[in-house]
């Protein structure tokens, strides 16, 4: 299969522009900016059905028709590159060996939507990314694929990396859009949406890195032939980042729909020590996990959203037999309660709650009135927080609750765990890495 | 309009609106903890959440807008479950502490967990700590108990501007801090206090002092700081005043207020009040009956006025007393003893200012409410900082600002700094040129109406700055330029002008440039008034030159109801500075001054001393033992502000009630003492209340006749209170130096080779007003010791650092005070603020008379700085 984003990923330097241009790059621009007017762009990325990679899956398109409809100017052009996801690695691939296709992506946008300004919002964890970009960024003024007078067609465009401050939730738009701006770091209320007043209450449309590095593809090609690659419902390719209990951990770009079983099977390897499966969490810690039994689900939008999933950043977690549900589940909680930004009550309190609880499982320190607790302060955080972070932390806790309960249950009941109980007959083997 | 049901009722709504405004419109009540009308919704505490057919999720009423056919439930099982669990979460790691808690009694979240909260809690894990911070003389911060409902930071931010507070830290450890850390280093509005919903934000004056049942009696008033007259509510128990506080969205300040008036109140408990009135025997001051005293005055002014005639008899009135005892006053002088000898401090700045204004556009123009600012689409300021002279007025420009409108600053920005279009702030001395370029350039952008021929000759008769001239002004030209064409595309514009504008330079000039400006965008003219009712005092006829109701002073009889007769007497009155001089050259023998103590509020102390000292009678009624009171032969101990009942009129012209919280525990109204001098010497009317001695007001005053008493209820009453025919037209006004400008020098040059000459301005302070400031426990535990501001380039060239000690020198006298650098003072400038007792900044100066405004001028005020 073609590669679409990853092109050229065997060259050494293909973070350089010399190579990116002699790989065909930046031959998008040329081709937006003689032939097409912003409208027909926009077009061509409806046409194409392209979806944002952000999690939510958005068609792009749609999002920047909205942002052109609105009168209101400048608009804002924001790359999210916050890639903080747990088990996300799939952006700085990009960021590191493919900054070109990002900012030709994003040049391109900005055409579409006559914006003069564009972030980078690059998250603190990535300082090799941030400075990549910041090269490539210049490389890009100094051919004149950005500034004033872009390929000499009186476009103008300033593009440039703003570091995030290590916030999980600056990954949420409208709080990157906060820190953006130099507030706290906390989501706003929708509407209005950014499309309709972002940064600085103006138009804004804030991408995922993997989107934007699409844009090119889609331009030089066609609508058409991009929408060949993958499913009628996601079209194209994506990056999937498998990480955990697999023989070739990394970065795979495969078509949209294919299975799980061979991404896990075929493309990494199988399982480490040729265990057994317990579980994968299939698109990033706050979506739910998956049960061998789903093992054949195609990977696209729809696909696993039918199996009670999501597919959200793309990030694969394979769990084997020897991993404790509990203590997966403690840490991941802890993960959520640390990145509560603390504007909504349900997430800011429930999240410490969750988490203490479960650490008293998991050190057998707890009853079954504990777990009915926890059942019922999940249900209380999940669909009542103000944004998705708390939400995603109640229902995913739900999820292994209801697909792993015994595993609960054997923790308080003989106040040890399940899989590393010596009595038991996985009891020899070590805890997974996740902790 | 659109439709839509709650709990199956219909209800209709604005397309804007939000689901808990549309529930509230019908009285179903949706609880709420973060939510706080006025400000922006945050939708943090889901409290509010309702059911909305067809959603599947619960959605935020607060956040969510109404919608056509739009079905809601607030009072399902899922709802309750919800609010349920809210509260649950709130209280998990709430210390619940409320026995100890201040604000058990009125905590929402108690009230909240007692109606909608769970019966037990399931919580088996340790709670969250923090320490409380008692550091901060006015607020205790708990943050154990906040809920973060962001209110405070949201009302610090988008209402009162200040931006002193945060959220810092994040998740279940996000606590609201002052940027400045420890202790608040902010305008101590107080206004976190006022939205904090639990006990994290309290006030620290009646910390462990109070609960909220122990008040037993709440009434509105108008606070009596300044002259924006916010309505505040004094709680009080027994005839102590627990709490001031304000009610949000209601009076001029729509719930805010600033830090005198929410700290300030404590110097009406003072030790130092006034307990018995006193006479002075063989030289020295001597408790006394009341009766011993008025007797002591009624034969001293009887005397006076037989020897000297009733001119040389002569009183001040007080902008800190209501329009009844003003009036009082008034009345004694003008129509009981037949003298034109009344005048207040209003006469340094306000009255002066005033008038001129008036004299230009008629007597509407600073009739304006206070409210309309926020509205406003342009302002231009100048003459000292609205922010520190009348902070809830500053907060408005503020306000406006961050919708958009233009600011432009001419002067001191202080702490309108943030919230600045174009800052015009000029060398000393030469904000003449500036404003001067300004009425040229909007002369040019927006040419003549026609509508005022005086104003417009004269404006036309302006020259022309030249480079050299315009290069002195340390302003930019293209600022200058930029600050015009904003300004003359204004629709709704508003000019506020403050006292400096007349101290410096020559004040009719300054002031006709500033009128100038007003006239050419045709803005509406707000006079900054550091007292709460100079405007009051001068409606109610206690200047020289005009009767109750502002006309002027011609001889005649104004009739009563009742057939009495007063009559105006004829011989000119002395003002201010006449009567001051007058006590000195022996033509006033006797001076009744009520609420005010010129020897320490008057420039050129010396002289104002020997004057209060040369009388023969001298009555000071007043609350403390000032230092004029201490020249007294008789002192009368008042009530204060929170012990009568009254009305005061704001520096708009808004009449409001003063309503008294308790008796006055040792003094009497002042009103009241007055009025039984003026029986003694001859008055027939007789008095049972405010309202009465009201009454006869309207019936004198030609501006309040078609007035309601009753109508001041209903949220004031609004210049012209009625009357139509009190409009007045515009006249020809004098101005002096029409064609001159600053002279250029070459400052810097000379300052090289000798020690530049510094000139001593005072500093209007947030903190203080004067006199009951310096009084206030509370207010000097945050400003207690008075400094010398300096600039940082002035205090290098003197080698000065903060907190040393000088020697302040100037022809007049000296004092020793500790300097602090302050970026904002500008260049060739020291300030001193007039609060304190032992720093008296009118010692230190002198003055002289305006010729054509008669207000102040501030004269040998240059000084030497000396380090100790």
């Amino acid at each position: 299969m073609k590669n679409v984003i990853l092109r050229n990923i065997e060259n050494p330097s293909s973070h350089r522009i010399e190579e990116y241009i002699k790989a065909g790059g930046y031959f998008a621009i040329e081709h937006a900016l003689n032939e097409m007017t912003p409208r027909d762009i926009i077009d061509d990325i409806k046409k194409s059905g392209l979806r944002g990679r952000g999690g939510a899956g958005f068609l792009t398109g749609t999002k920047w028709q909205f942002a052109s409809l609105d009168p209101k100017f400048p608009k804002y052009i924001v790359c999210n590159a916050d890639e903080g996801e747990p088990g996300t690695f799939k952006d700085r691939v990009i960021l590191e060996r493919n900054p070109h296709q990002l900012i030709e992506g994003m040049v391109i946008a900005a055409y579409a939507l006559q914006s003069v300004r564009g972030y980078i919002y690059v998250r603190a964890e990535y300082p090799q990314a941030e400075k990549i970009l910041n090269e490539a960024i210049k490389e890009a003024y100094e051919k004149g694929f950005l500034g004033n007078d872009i390929m000499s067609k009186h476009f103008r465009f300033h593009l440039s990396v703003h570091r995030g401050a290590g916030a999980y939730i600056c990954g949420e738009e409208t709080a990157l859009i906060n820190s953006l701006e130099g507030r706290r770091g906390e989501p706003r209320i929708k509407p209005p949406f950014p499309v309709n007043a972002g940064a600085w209450a103006k138009p804004t449309i804030v991408n995922n890195v993997e989107t934007f590095a699409n844009i090119p593809y889609i331009i030089e090609t066609s609508p058409k032939a991009y929408s060949f690659l993958g499913t009628k419902d996601s079209p194209g390719t994506k990056l999937f980042c498998v990480s955990g209990a697999v023989n070739n951990p990394g970065v795979y770009e495969l078509a949209f729909g294919t299975p799980l079983r061979e991404i896990i099977y075929d493309h990494c390897g199988g399982i480490r020590g040729g265990r057994a499966l317990k579980g994968v969490i299939p698109g990033g810690l706050s979506t739910s996990i998956l049960t061998p039994d789903k093992i054949d689900c195609p990977m696209d939008f729809a696909s696993l959203a039918k199996h009670g999933s999501m597919l959200g950043s793309g990030a694969i977690i394979v769990l084997d037999d020897t991993m404790c549900i509990v203590k997966i589940y403690e840490r991941a909680m802890r993960f959520f309660e640390h990145e509560s930004c603390g504007k909504c009550t349900p997430c800011r309190e429930g999240t410490g709650w969750m988490r203490t609880i479960l650490g008293r499982i998991e050190d057998g320190m707890a009853d079954m009135e504990d777990l009915a607790t926890l059942e019922d302060v999940a249900l209380n955080v999940a669909g009542k927080t103000f944004c998705p972070l708390g939400d995603g932390a109640a229902h995913v806790l739900l999820s292994a609750m209801k697909h792993y309960r015994g595993e609960f249950e054997y923790h308080v009941k003989y106040k040890k765990c399940e899989v590393t109980d010596p009595s038991h007959r996985w009891g020899h083997l070590s805890m997974g890495e996740l902790d | 309009m659109v439709k839509l049901t709650i709990n199956g009722q219909e209800v209709e709504a604005g397309r804007d609106s939000s689901i808990l405004d549309a529930a509230k419109s019908v009285g179903i009540i949706i609880p709420t903890l973060c939510h706080l009308k006025g400000l922006e919704p945050y939708g943090g505490c889901r409290m509010c959440l309702v059911e909305i057919e067809r959603v599947s999720r619960l959605q935020t009423a607060c956040t969510t807008k109404v919608n056509e056919g739009m079905a809601v439930f607030t009072e399902t099982e899922q709802i309750n479950k919800a609010r349920r669990a809210m509260l649950e979460f709130l209280l998990i790691n709430h210390p619940l502490d409320c026995p100890v808690c201040d604000k058990a009694g009125e905590c929402l979240l108690q009230d909240y967990a007692a109606r909608f909260g769970g019966s037990e809690g399931r919580f088996a894990e340790g709670k969250r700590t923090h320490p409380e911070n008692v550091n901060d003389p006015f607020i205790v911060r708990n943050m154990q108990r906040c809920i973060l409902c962001a209110r405070c930071t949201r009302m610090c931010g988008e209402a009162q501007g200040a931006y002193a507070i945060a959220v810092t830290g994040r998740g279940a450890h996000s606590f609201v801090e002052p940027f400045s850390g420890d202790k608040y280093n902010c305008e101590y509005c107080g206004n976190c206090l006022t939205v904090c919903p639990v006990g994290a934000i309290m006030s620290r004056l009646h910390r462990h002092s109070y609960r909220p049942w122990y008040v037993e009696k709440e009434v509105e008033t108008v606070c009596g700081f300044c002259g924006v007259g916010c309505t505040t509510h004094l709680q009080m128990r027994a005839a102590t005043i627990i709490r001031t506080l304000p009610k949000l969205g209601t009076g001029v300040n729509k719930g805010l207020l600033c830090v005198r008036g929410r700290f300030g109140y404590d110097y009406v408990e003072s030790e130092g009040r006034l307990k018995t009135p006193m006479i002075r025997v063989n030289g020295v001051l001597e408790p006394a009956s009341w009766e011993k005293a008025l007797a002591y005055i009624t034969t001293h002014l009887k005397d006076i006025k037989l020897k000297h005639t009733s001119k040389a008899i002569g009183a001040l009135a007080s902008g800190m007393c209501s329009n009844e005892d003003n009036y009082m006053l008034q009345k004694l002088i003008r129509f009981v003893i037949g003298s034109n000898n009344i005048d207040s401090t209003a006469r340094l700045y306000y009255a002066p200012a005033k008038a001129y204004i008036e004299k230009i556009f008629g007597a509407a123009a600073t009739a304006n409410a206070i409210s309309d600012i926020e509205k406003s689409d342009g302002i231009f300021v100048a003459g000292g900082d609205p922010t520190a002279i009348n902070p809830v007025l500053g907060v408005q420009i503020r306000a406006a600002w961050r919708r958009g409108a233009k600011v432009v600053v001419s002067g001191q920005p202080g702490g309108l700094g943030n919230f600045i279009n174009y800052d015009l702030n000029s060398v000393p001395r030469h904000e003449e040129t500036v404003l001067n370029t300004i009425v040229i350039g909007l002369a040019e952008m927006k040419g003549y109406s026609g509508k005022n021929s005086y104003i417009e000759t004269k404006i036309k008769a302006l020259r022309v700055p030249c480079e050299p001239e315009l290069r002195a002004t340390g302003v930019l030209l293209e600022n200058m330029e930029e600050a015009v064409d904003d300004l003359s595309g204004l629709k709704n514009p508003v000019v506020v002008i403050g006292p400096a504008l007349l101290q410096s330079g020559i004040p009719s000039k300054n002031l006709f440039l500033v009128a100038a400006i007003a006239y050419l965008i045709d803005a509406r003219v707000y006079l900054l008034s550091r007292k709460a009712n100079y405007r009051g005092l001068i409606d109610m006829g206690c200047v020289p030159e005009s009767i109750p109701g502002g006309l002027p002073v011609r001889p005649g009889q104004l009739r009563l109801k009742n057939g009495v007769a007063m009559s105006v007497p004829s011989e000119k009155g002395m003002n201010l500075f006449e009567m001051i001089e007058g006590a000195c050259n022996g033509s006033l023998k006797a001076l009744y001054v009520m609420g005010e103590n010129p020897i320490f509020n008057l420039p050129d102390r010396e002289k104002t001393e020997k004057a209060m000292s040369s009388l023969d009678l001298l009555v000071v009624q007043d609350i403390f033992m000032t230092e004029t009171a201490r020249h007294a032969h008789v002192v009368l101990p008042a009530a204060a502000w929170s012990e009568k009942d009254g009305t005061m009129t704001n520096l708009g012209g808004r009449i409001q009630f003063l309503r008294k919280g308790s008796d006055v525990p040792t003094g009497r109204s002042e009103w009241r003492v007055i009025a039984e001098i003026a029986r003694a010497l001859g008055m027939s009317e007789t008095y049972a209340d405010s309202k009465e001695v009201w009454e006869e007001m309207t019936q004198v005053s030609v501006l309040h006749s078609a007035s309601e008493y009753e109508d001041i209820k209903k949220g004031g009453l609004m210049w012209p209170y009625g009357s139509v025919q009190f409009q007045g037209g515009a006249e020809d006004f004098g101005v002096e130096g029409l064609e001159i400008l600053p002279a250029v020098h070459h400052h810097s040059s000379q300052c090289s080779t000798e020690p530049c000459k510094l000139s001593l301005l005072p500093e209007r302070s947030l903190f203080h007003s004067g006199s009951t400031t310096r009084k206030s426990k509370a207010i000097l535990s945050v400003s207690p010791e008075p400094y010398l501001a300096i600039n940082p380039i002035e205090a290098g060239r003197l080698g000065l650092r903060n907190d040393d000690t000088v020697r302040v020198k100037t022809a007049k006298g000296s004092a020793v005070v500790t300097v602090k650098i302050v970026i904002d003072c500008p260049e060739g400038t020291v300030m001193l603020s007039n609060t304190f007792e032992k720093v008296n900044f009118n010692a230190l100066t002198g003055y002289s008379v305006d010729p054509v405004l008669g207000c102040m001028v501030l004269t040998d005020n240059e000084v030497n700085i000396e380090k100790l």
